[in-house]
């Protein structure tokens, strides 16, 4: 990797994708603003992150930045646009624990996904990283002692 | 949309009779991680066919089995678990099933019970197990036990689709239990339909001649 990403946020006038990263060569950090072009508060935000994570311009730079991180910012500006707040759209990513997920429709889902993607980007081994075993092994059954508390209210099953 | 299934190749499941070709779908709510799973465990073979209009995913591998090679087609569900119940034809000719949940979140947990009475309607015999997905955001849980799974004689699994934890160990055991199971079925349905099948096999035998309309047994296409 050439660049690596280490912030990426946005800018709403004009509105903007905002990448911090460093140059790799040069070890400097970097600041890249690239403009959201033919994007309104009807644009489809899953599509618009996919066409800006392949944009030939600026794919090399956003290497490190997941496409569901890319469709977040989106949302973020597509909300602005829409006249909600920061807050509004912020809170939108929170996942509740005890909300079903099942019910919500697929850009609402797509909040939840984006927030949940953050957490799984930040533990995961990719093939390339150097320690990586593909079938990675670890016998929990000696330490499963607790019992837990999510069988208790016990009805059908449980 | 139930008229058409059969005529696409993908949707076609007399595949599933040939006896080196085994059907493992995968069964829990939205965002648990299903799809995830099936990532890591395939990673570079990974191909996923989208078939939106029956929001479904379908990835194919292929494994070694003792020393058979068996292709694996892997059902997922693409939003249908939205509905809480997933249409007949994704339990059809089912050969094991994966049932996941979130370790994070309790409501994926319970909801395990619906998903599992919907199953045993469709497949009351097949192999199945319970998994525990990221288990990485807070491995405290890997020292509690869940009972869902063995009250109802089901192996768990701890996993993590993101660190790869227990991934491969659980697809290879249920894709033997799959190919296992496969060959000795125990289902009711399934022996019927055998039955069925031969008596078709031995009408045609016997009444080469005779008149049409016999007793035909088509096995059931996806409806």
């Amino acid at each position: 990797m050439r660049y690596e990403a280490k912030r990426c946020g946005v800018q709403f006038s004009p509105p903007s994708i905002v990448l911090i990263y460093q140059d790799e060569e040069t070890q400097t950090l970097r600041k890249r603003i690239i403009p959201v072009r033919n994007f309104s508060k009807y644009s489809d935000c899953s599509l618009a992150a996919e066409k800006l994570k392949n944009n030939s311009r600026h794919r090399d730079y956003l290497e490190g930045v997941t496409q569901s991180q890319l469709e977040k910012l989106h949302i973020v500006l597509r909300d602005h646009m829409q006249g909600f707040s920061l807050e509004h759209s912020l809170s939108s990513f929170h996942v509740d624990p005890e909300e079903d997920l099942n019910k919500l429709d697929d850009e609402d889902l797509a909040r939840k996904k984006g927030q949940m993607e953050k957490l799984f980007e930040k533990n995961r081994k990719r093939k390339d990283d150097p320690n990586f075993v593909y079938d990675l092994e670890v016998d929990f059954s000696k330490n499963t002692q607790e019992k837990c508390s999510w069988d208790e209210e016990s009805d059908d099953g449980f | 949309m139930a008229a058409d299934v059969g005529d696409i190749s993908e949707m076609n499941q007399k595949k599933y009779d040939a006896e080196e070709h085994v059907k493992i779908i995968c069964l829990g709510d939205s965002a648990v991680g299903k799809s995830k799973l099936m990532e890591r465990f395939l990673l570079d073979e990974y191909r996923p066919q989208q078939l939106s209009t029956y929001a479904l995913t379908l990835y194919k591998h292929t494994a070694s089995v003792g020393n058979k090679t068996v292709t694996v087609d892997f059902w997922d569900t693409a939003g249908q678990e939205r509905f809480q119940s997933m249409h007949p034809s994704y339990y059809h000719k089912a050969h094991a099933c994966i049932m996941v949940f979130d370790v994070q979140r309790k409501i994926t947990y319970k909801n395990l019970a619906t998903w599992y009475k919907e199953l045993r309607e469709y497949r009351p015999e097949i192999p199945c197990c319970v998994v525990a997905n990221k288990i990485d955001a807070d491995m405290k849980v890997t020292q509690r036990s869940f009972n869902f799974g063995k009250k109802q004689g089901l192996p768990f699994y701890f996993v993590s689709a993101a660190d790869g934890t227990n991934v491969v160990k659980m697809f290879r055991e249920m894709i033997k239990r799959a190919v296992d199971y496969k060959q000795n079925p125990s289902d009711f349905m399934d022996e019927v339909m055998q039955e069925l099948e031969n008596i078709d096999l031995e009408n045609k035998e016997d009444n080469s001649d005779a008149e049409e309309d016999g007793l035909k047994a088509e096995s059931p296409e996806v409806l």
